[in-house]
């Protein structure tokens, strides 16, 4: 009676490690897998027009998690759906300087620094965590194809609607559809990744 | 009754892997690794690659292992809901005379049914936190019926390893206070986790201190009543351990498991603000507090059994 006891007790310790290995393990790999970001490659060294005037290219981009799109103001299409999402982020990491948002023109002879300014303005925008970029429509393209290797033609009409993850070291880390509210909830999650990184 | 009485505990442990498994879904961020329901992505068995992926889902919310966390969760609900049903076939077959063992046996298997369903509901919900809470407090009552009725086939066939006690009304009352409120206990501490999961993605950047700071009053309660349900279980225990040389071993048992459960639980809530709410920490608590359900039910079903037959 006293062997089958601690048996028992054996059995009982087996299935407490067991369970506990096991869902250590699961947890792990839960963690690993939405924390995995590989780096899909390197920004070149770009120089654009910010609509405060100043310059703003991959240096400006260094020491920040940066969240990337391409727009123009005219537009009728996902440009109003996706600046309003980005908006909304903007708001939401209001309270650090670690994430910048960064909005590239699609549409340079129209979009001049003024109209940009008064995009900007519309969506809220009260400090210089969030930059409008004005550079020629061949640098835009050049930018777009080479650097973020996103499709640019046609432009402005058929512009991307990617967003794109870069990290402090200007590195690429992922796109997002800035259209679909659930690639947005992932893109959140990986933000909080990357700016607990840098810490 | 023997081998039914096997059967029946059998599918009691399966459905206990089965909350650990749901917690461990819950805790890994896996609720919606398949974000359909009951296929995953539009598959029977998850993909493996991007390219298996229907072209109306953006890869980027694809994940492979919190998909297959959720399809492993789901594939072990059909078969511990296959289990239950056999249960109940069983019961009504051979002890139809028998409502005390057909009963729970055909309502753990109706609730169940429902339970598959609402667990769709989680899904389209996008895990809505009162959804959640309810699909677990279901788990909680079916595994409550399960225990009822591994108990009462026991009985049937080896009455004397029941107790010659018979208890106070006070204390058989106090037992079935601590099977519900251990329950709503259970329901406030999965409101206080939905709860931190909305504000981690309102407050992304916080650590998780932060978070339960602001999560306030619900916390609070949480904090206060789980002090109170272990020191009303450490006092039933007392009342009851006087009269233990004529307890049988099985009670006992139940009155050590349960104590330690609490005095466990306990630990476990401190452990979360020293530790940063470590994942498998909070597997464990939501696992324990069901366990000591079951010890609070089994106990109450063993006294109040006493009684009945005094």
């Amino acid at each position: 009676m006293k062997g089958n006891a601690a048996f028992r007790t054996l059995v009982l310790l087996a299935v407490i490690v067991i369970l506990a290995g096991g869902a250590y393990f699961v947890i792990k790999q839960a963690q690993t897998s939405v924390s995995d970001l590989p780096v899909l490659g390197q920004l070149p060294d770009f120089e654009f027009t910010a609509q405060s005037g100043g310059m703003f290219g991959r240096r400006e981009m260094r020491g920040k998690v940066n969240i990337v799109d391409f727009i123009f103001t005219r537009c009728k299409g996902p440009c109003p759906i996706m600046s309003g999402f980005m908006s909304e982020l903007y708001q939401l990491y209001g309270g650090t300087d670690s994430v910048q948002f960064v909005s590239i023109t699609v549409d340079p002879s129209y979009d001049s620094l003024k109209v940009l300014q008064a995009y900007a303005e519309s969506h809220g925008v009260k400090d210089s965590r969030w930059v409008f970029l004005w550079a020629p429509i061949d640098s835009v393209v050049q930018l777009s194809e080479q650097g973020f290797m996103l499709a640019a033609d046609d432009l402005p009409g058929s512009h991307t609607t990617k967003w794109v993850l870069v990290d402090k070291d200007a590195n690429i880390r992922g796109y997002y559809s800035g259209t679909d509210e659930a690639s947005i909830e992932v893109l959140k999650t990986h933000v909080a990744r990357l700016v607990k990184e840098m810490k | 009754m023997k081998s039914f009485r096997r059967f029946a505990l059998f599918t009691t442990l399966a459905t206990y892997f089965l909350i650990f498994m749901g917690g461990l879904v819950r805790v890994s961020g896996a609720g919606l690794g398949c974000p359909d329901w009951p296929k995953c992505f539009g598959r029977w068995i998850p993909p493996t690659n991007v390219e298996q992926l229907p072209p109306n889902i953006d890869p980027a919310q694809f994940n492979f292992v919190l998909a297959w966390i959720e399809y492993v969760n789901r594939l072990t609900g059909v078969i511990v809901g296959l289990l239950i049903a056999a249960t109940a076939v069983w019961a009504i077959s051979s002890f139809r005379r028998q409502p005390r063992i057909v009963l729970p046996a055909v309502a753990a298997a109706v609730l169940t049914a429902f339970q598959g369903w609402q667990g769709s509901v989680v899904i389209s919900s996008q895990l809505e936190p009162v959804v959640v809470t309810v699909h677990m407090a279901l788990a909680l009552i079916i595994v409550s019926l399960l225990i009822y009725l591994t108990q009462e086939a026991y009985y049937r066939e080896n009455r004397e390893a029941f107790l010659t006690l018979r208890a106070p009304r006070g204390v058989i009352f106090s037992l079935g206070m601590l099977w519900v409120i251990a329950i709503i206990q259970i329901a406030l501490g999965t409101q206080i986790r939905s709860a931190l999961e909305i504000l981690a993605r309102k407050f992304p950047l916080s650590t998780s201190a932060e978070w339960i700071g602001k999560v306030g009053l619900l916390n609070h309660i949480h904090t206060v009543l789980g002090v109170l349900l272990v020191a009303f279980s450490w006092g039933v225990a007392f009342s009851i351990w006087k009269y233990r040389d004529r307890m049988s071993a099985l009670m006992r048992q139940s009155v050590v498991a349960m104590v330690t459960l609490a005095t466990l639980q306990l630990f476990m809530g401190l452990t979360f603000i020293a530790l940063d709410l470590t994942p498998i920490v909070q597997v464990f608590h939501l696992w324990l507090a069901s366990l000591y359900v079951g010890s609070a039910l089994l106990l109450y079903t063993i006294f109040r059994k006493r009684e009945a037959a005094s």
